[in-house]
């Protein structure tokens, strides 16, 4: 049976078309621009949702984005909001939470049990026997209320992106006094961004009269002639965060599902209109109980008949008006109950519909729609969010922003200000858009003429209790409850309601949850307060804010090769790196008996030039460097000002102003901001100049025994002898015919080894030449892993993984290291303390005594019976040695080299294991390096 | 995030700068006692109000700047150059 | 069990399901769940602060001690701070054993609190995961699993299969930006409702004596020779020998107003929920490297958090950055989300301290205690910090098991080694 009316003057749908959609297993007609809720109710659906606890049938109430009633499920897409989402071909629709059916849901037994479910009911109970909490809860857990997520990956084609702009004045809401602004920002030469939520510009105007319609057609006309203004329709402002940084929601875009805009905005001006505020009292859940703008949209927008027979409770013109709509719809209007006059609803009668209307004075009106005009609500959060604290304003029964307490940046205008007519508000509008044209250049703050504001009656409930939050299913006898109970603030009255925490975020409620609060309290509306506005302003999907990943990896100029000859991916940080190609075994052996080749690009690398590099050395490490002459290298750690290890890496002097200094990968960044730091903030007269070379450089480290003959075959302008380029020096040269590389000898795997850096360019030219040279030579690239093995059979420290937060630098046994008899450098009060304490734990070699046992990373040395006395730091099976090796950290009454200690399995069990006398297990001496 | 009036680069929004802290008053490591030291290391003003504090501007000009903030309402009165102890911004 | 007759104390009504029958049928009112008075000018012991850590210290200065005249000051509403804007996670997998063995203790309190307070504070256990997402990362999870496990807490490494068992909606494949490579897998762990934990502990140590005193703000700290002689408010001044800095955010300025100085600095920590969805996640994940946390409460939503903010501020206003950093991280890790639905964010301060750590127990000035520093970990620490502050103001001793989070330390050099493990630390 349709309630379908003929062609309205002001109607969005296209009744050319016409196309089919689904609704719980059914099908049915509608037209495009109809909005879900709007095709269902021209087909007579009354019943759309059932609520959150009680599940009593819910209906239509404000016919827009904000209806509570109608929250449904559109395939995957859980909690879609059915009053605004505009409806298309062969859409499955069906309600959420509701079994078997809408029509008859069991869980409406709940809705019996009313009186003894008062909100809050569970901190009272479910509390013996504990052991059936957790039945307990997987009961509540089946009352949760909302749609179902799907566990399907998204659609590819499913994307979200975001866009910048930098508009000077950016209008937040798409009413005439949106409108106007934006058209008066624009003639003062702003560039104007204009955010409107609905499909179209209008806000009122669109549902109105033949006045309203020719005054919209107008402003339409005006915004779309006027240059400088980007129109953005099916969005909405979701914040206002610091220094007008605006985030918008923009939907209904054709090729990405939503996109995340956000703008500095110069100036912001904030139209949201008001919002119609509903009724509280026994029955206003019942389907039938209409808000005035909600019937007046479905006649005027939709062509939708609300209902046969119609009470209307009205306190203000736009309830008279909406009494109008509905008689020219061909409703029957039985009965107008003027508040204005003393007029009030008591109670709807009907439950799964609305059948009669018991009004003040004791008449029992029968019809099937109650349109109810109490009041408005300014939603004020754009403007709280920006530091504004509204004021309740007696007259008005609203609250209003309090312009002192606003920001210069941020500017209300429309009906949250005032009242007025039509042309009163247009006026103060493009006021205000001049203004906020002014402020965006940088003109100093006009106040601006404020617009008057009507009285109103304030009417919040009436004298039966009902439903004050409808997604919550809080009524005003919850409230009652919990402030007899004591909560009886606002914020501890929502929390124990949890009025206002739905889906509808307070914007329908808090106003009436305020006054109902202040009446049981004793105290004014003002003295009670309301609640904080949090962002966003609509439920905002996590896809839009997220938009593209783009979390980039970075990858050396060798990875295109490493991938090709299968080395497993290792992500370290943002770097992506060769862990091994398939036997990280056979590349340790490949290394200790002939040559092999490792990329070791992510490197910090600094270069260092001018006269006073030696005092920033001495500063930041804690070993001497007065004295490193041209050609040399060294081996430095860096601690922090609490003496704990922060870094360590070599530094080679390449010139007399001159030096390339290296870190850790993972402190290649922030080393270089520490020296910046030291260099800018405390010595500001050294001349160094600092360059980061980290990926300007390719870096290979060629290790073996045969290294040596294998450079040969590629370096030239250097002499690779042994007496010419010692241990721990460093030379310029050319590699592979590239000029400009450095290379430096040091030792971390252990073995006789180079480390090359390459102009990155051609570091994989460089790598390749090294590989096809090399073939007799039997040289294999080795990865990660493998290097891993090598240092830890060096015992050579990883700063972070044999050094915790806490480590300082006589903790990483680096007493040989440590300077303290060097003027200032960082970390020197305490290491100086902590060298005087001597009860701090030590990095030790450990060795379990049965080889064939690898404890994990991790695993914890005890000592009586379960006592915490250490850790295993790294650990490994070695195949040089064919046996586990590990580094520890011990307590200090362990660290003597010989104690034995016990190593607490993984598996629950227990190993032994010896101190041993160095770090290093193979080659202690180091004799294999200086070859 | 909050602009960050970077006096190289203009305004900035906060999120291209790294976060330092408090600028406080490093105390000569020679002289220094071990409580006034670790003054220095651990304990803070932590102002609720008007606080002199150090950023560094990663994503820019990678300066160190000298920042005067309101802690509690994020605005920002003025950054300039932090040239060290003695300056006076 | 301190004697419920006389000296201001009243039974309070007790709750259970036969009660709620009663009061349905027979439709009376609900007694008050804790009485509100006007302030006295003199009370044993003030506690500055009316979030859970003190109103538990409150309780069980009444309960485990008898010293019931006791005020809780709170310059908004109960648990208006900390309390109130967490997101409510319980756990003990903690680095250190002696971090173990503290947060542990708090756990087994939450398990019992609804019964020993009478009111439903509906701890849910769920499994608590953090994933590692790196071999470092995967190192540390190993660490915490076997601290853990040697201290009786049941904890151990979870690999990508039984991951992805617990979760089905993760993203366990190879081919995700950053893998993971396991998780630590704590079952014990779960999530409670914080608000319920504040109300209950109020309405027991009002039911004890304690006075609670909201919208009363502490505006000065009368100290006399070295030692606390009273408390001025916005409602007048009261005299006392004892004062408990117990709040978050603010507890630098209170106990600035004692003459103590803090190593605290405070950060905004933020949080956001979506709207509710039918149940499908039942244990708490967490992702260090990708910075977010995520659970499910009971009523289908889910509830996000991540680091504190990068730089020190008292604003609780909340910044787009990031609900948009949290939504890439969890859609990083939960790929079919992308259509749930932010419904509102908050924040709350965070005092964070060099080591992580709290600071506990007496300071220079006598009779001026602190129980702060919380951090991002206050709320699971609740009952235990409660528990060892009333004790250590009712015998004059610092309890062994708070023992390293002195305000001392920071002079001595001894900080406390949780920072380990605290790259998301929730």
């Amino acid at each position: 049976m349709t309630m379908r009316l003929d062609r309205q003057p002001g109607e969005v749908i296209d009744r050319r078309v016409e196309f089919t959609f689904d609704w719980n297993g059914r099908t049915y007609p509608a037209h495009p621009g109809d909005t879900i809720a709007s095709a269902l109710a021209a087909c007579g659906e009354r019943i759309f949702s059932r609520s959150f606890k009680y599940h009593r049938p819910r209906g239509l109430l404000t016919a827009s984005h904000l209806d509570p009633g109608c929250i449904v499920q559109v395939g995957d897409e859980p909690n879609v909001r059915g009053g605004h989402r505009l409806v298309h071909a062969g859409m499955q629709v069906r309600s959420q939470d509701t079994w078997p059916t809408l029509e008859l849901d069991v869980k409406a037994a709940n809705d019996l049990l009313g009186r003894f479910l008062p909100a809050g009911f569970y901190y009272k109970t479910f509390i013996h026997p504990r052991a059936l909490w957790p039945s307990y809860e997987r009961v509540l857990q089946r009352f949760a209320h909302g749609g179902v997520v799907s566990a399907e990956p998204p659609h590819p084609a499913d994307r979200y992106d975001k866009r910048h702009v930098h508009p000077d004045v950016l209008v937040a809401g798409g009413g005439p006094a949106g409108m106007a602004t934006a058209v008066a920002a624009a003639r003062a030469g702003a560039r104007v961004l204009l955010v409107e939520e609905e499909p179209a510009l209008g806000g009122h105007l669109r549902w109105g009269r033949e006045r309203e319609l020719s005054a919209l057609a107008e402003l339409r006309d005006l915004v779309a002639t006027t240059p400088g203004i980007e129109v953005l329709t099916d969005s909405v402002v979701l914040g206002r965060y610091d220094d007008n940084w605006v985030a918008v929601l923009q939907r209904g875009l054709p090729h990405v599902r939503e996109r995340l805009v956000k703008a500095r905005a110069r100036s912001l001006v904030v139209a949201p209109g008001l919002i119609e505020r509903p009724y509280v009292f026994a029955g206003n859940d019942v389907p039938g109980v209409l808000l005035s703008t909600a019937a007046r949209r479905l006649v005027n927008l939709y062509a939708v008949r609300p209902g046969k027979r119609a009470v209307v409770l009205t306190a203000n013109a736009e309830g008279d008006t909406a009494a109008l709509d509905l008689e020219r719809a061909g409703v029957e209007v039985v009965h107008v109950e003027d508040a204005r006059r003393g007029g009030d609803v008591v109670r709807v009668l009907g439950r799964r519909g609305v059948q009669a209307v018991e009004v003040a004075g004791g008449d029992r009106i029968d019809c099937d729609l109650l349109v109810t005009a109490v009041g408005w609500t300014a939603p004020a959060s754009l403007l709280t969010m920006a530091g504004d604290v509204p004021v309740y304003d007696r007259r008005a029964a609203r609250f209003r922003p309090d312009p002192a307490r606003l920001p210069d940046d941020v500017l209300p205008t429309g009906g949250i200000v005032g009242d007025g007519s039509l042309e009163q508000l247009v006026a103060h509008a493009e006021a205000t858009g001049q203004e906020a044209a002014r402020r965006a250049r940088g003109e100093t703050a006009v106040e601006i003429t404020a617009l008057p504001v009507e009285p109103h009656p304030a009417l919040f409930h009436g004298r039966t209790h009902g439903i004050v939050d409808f997604s919550e299913d809080v009524s005003s006898k919850d409230l009652l409850t919990a402030v007899e109970e004591g909560y009886d603030s606002v914020e501890l009255a929502k929390r124990y309601s949890t009025a206002t925490m739905g889906p509808t975020q307070g914007k329908l409620e808090v106003v009436n949850v305020v006054a109902i609060l202040a009446e049981a309290t004793g105290r004014t509306i003002e003295q009670t307060g309301t609640t904080t506005w949090r962002p966003p302003y609509v439920p905002v999907t996590l896809g839009a804010l997220a938009g593209r990943t783009r979390e980039p990896k970075r990858c050396s100029p060798m990875q295109t090769w490493h991938q090709r000859h299968g080395a497993a991916p290792l992500v370290a940080g943002a770097w992506i790196r060769p862990d091994h190609y398939g036997d990280p075994a056979g590349e340790v052996r490949a290394v200790r008996e002939h040559v092999g080749i490792i990329d070791v690009t992510p490197i910090g690398k600094l270069d260092l030039r001018g006269p006073d590099v030696p005092e920033l050395l001495n500063l930041l490490y804690v070993n001497r460097w007065s004295k490193l002459g041209t050609g040399r290298v060294r081996y430095g750690v860096m601690c922090a000002e609490d003496g704990v290890v922060l870094d360590d890496g070599v530094t080679g002097r390449l010139d007399d102003e001159h030096y390339l200094m290296s870190t850790t990968s993972s402190g290649a960044a922030s080393v270089w901001e520490w020296v910046e730091r030291w260099l800018q903030t405390e010595h500001p007269d050294w001349r160094v100049h600092v360059t980061p070379v980290t990926t300007a450089y390719a870096s290979i480290n060629v290790a073996g025994p045969r290294s040596r003959d294998l450079l040969r075959r590629v370096v030239e302008e250097v002499d690779l002898a042994p007496e010419t380029f010692p241990y721990m020096h460093v030379r310029r040269g050319r590699v592979a015919g590239v000029p400009g590389c450095v290379l430096w000898r040091i030792g971390f795997t252990g073995e006789l080894s180079f480390e090359l850096h390459v102009p990155a360019a051609y570091g994989l030219h460089v790598w390749e030449t090294l590989l096809d040279q090399g073939r007799d030579l039997a040289v294999q690239p080795f990865g990660i892993e493998a290097q891993r093995i090598l240092r830890l059979e060096k015992g050579h420290l990883i700063v972070g993984q044999d050094t915790d937060g806490m480590t300082r630098a006589f903790g990483a046994s680096l007493d040989g290291l440590v300077r303290l008899d060097k003027d200032d450098f960082v970390g020197r009060p305490e290491l100086v303390w902590q060298d005087q304490g001597r009860g701090h734990p030590r990095l030790v070699g450990l060795r379990t005594v049965d080889g064939s046992v690898v404890p994990a990373e991790g695993s914890q040395l005890v000592e009586d019976g379960g006592r915490i006395c250490g850790r295993v730091t790294s650990s490994r099976m070695s195949p040089t040695l064919g046996r586990s090796i590990c580094l520890a950290q011990v307590a200090a009454h362990l660290a003597e080299p010989g104690t034995e200690v016990t190593v607490r399995l993984t598996t629950g069990g227990t190993a032994a294991a010896i101190v041993a006398q160095q770090l290093a297990h193979v080659d202690p001496e180091g004799g294999r390096l200086r070859v | 995030m909050i602009l960050l009036p970077c006096p190289w680069c203009g305004p900035r929004d906060a999120g291209e700068f790294g976060y330092v802290g408090e600028i406080g008053v490093r105390p000569d490591p020679e002289a220094a006692t071990t409580e006034q030291w670790r003054d220095y290391l651990y304990f803070r003003q932590n102002v609720a109000g008007w606080t002199r504090e150090r950023w560094y501007h990663r994503m820019g000009c990678r300066r160190y700047l000298a920042v005067q903030r309101h802690t509690l309402t994020n605005e920002v009165r003025s950054a300039s150059q932090h040239a060290g102890q003695g300056d006076d911004s | 069990m301190a004697d419920l007759t006389g000296r201001g104390q009243r039974r309070a009504a007790r709750y259970s399901a036969v009660a709620l029958l009663r009061h349905g049928i027979g439709g009376g009112a609900w007694p008050r769940a804790w009485r509100t008075h006007e302030p006295k000018r003199s009370y044993q012991v003030v506690i500055v602060g009316g979030g859970v850590h003190g109103l538990a210290t409150a309780y069980y200065l009444a309960r485990n001690h008898g010293i019931t005249d006791v005020a809780v000051l709170d310059k908004g509403y109960l648990g208006g701070g900390g309390s109130g804007r967490n997101t409510a996670i319980i756990r003990s997998n903690y680095l250190t054993p002696e971090g173990v063995r503290f947060y542990d203790r708090s756990l087994g309190m939450y398990e019992r609190l609804a019964a020993e307070l009478n009111y439903n504070v509906m701890f849910s256990r769920r499994g608590h995961l953090t994933l590692a997402h790196s071999d470092a990362s995967l190192r540390t999870m190993r660490w915490r699993a076997e601290v853990n496990k040697l201290s009786g807490v049941d904890s151990d490494i979870a690999d990508p299969d039984e991951v992805k068992r617990l979760v089905p909606f993760l993203d366990t494949s190879a081919g995700a930006r950053y893998p993971i490579l396991g998780a630590l897998y704590h079952p014990p762990g779960g999530i409670i409702r914080h608000d319920a934990v504040v109300w209950g502990y109020a309405r027991a140590a009002d039911s004890l004596g304690v006075h609670l005193h909201q919208d009363t703000e502490v505006t000065g700290i009368d100290v006399v020779g070295g030692r606390v002689s009273g408390v001025r408010t916005n409602r007048g001044p009261i005299a006392t020998g004892t004062v408990i800095n117990c709040t978050a955010g603010w507890s630098t300025l209170v106990s600035a107003l004692a003459g103590v100085r803090m190593p605290v600095q405070t950060f905004p920590l933020q949080a956001a929920v979506t709207e509710p969805v039918k149940p499908f996640l039942h244990t708490v994940v967490v992702s260090g490297t990708l910075h977010v946390y995520v659970s499910q409460t009971d009523r289908g939503e889910l509830v996000f958090g991540a680091s504190v903010d990068p730089f020190a501020s008292y604003s609780t206003r909340g910044s787009l950055e990031f609900i948009e950093g949290l939504a890439g991280h969890v859609l990083e890790l939960m790929p079919s989300l992308a259509q749930l639905r932010l419904l509102r964010q908050w924040a709350g301060l965070c005092d964070m301290t060099p080591d992580f750590a709290p600071i506990m127990g007496s300071t220079g000035v006598d009779g001026f205690l602190v129980d702060v520093g919380w951090g991002t970990y206050g709320f699971k620490a609740g009952p235990v910090a409660g528990e060892a502050m009333a004790e250590c103001v009712a015998t004059g001793r610092t309890p062994e098991i708070i023992a390293a989070f002195g305000l001392d330390r920071f002079e001595e050099g001894r900080l406390v080694a949780e920072k380990g493990a605290a790259a998301v630390g929730h």
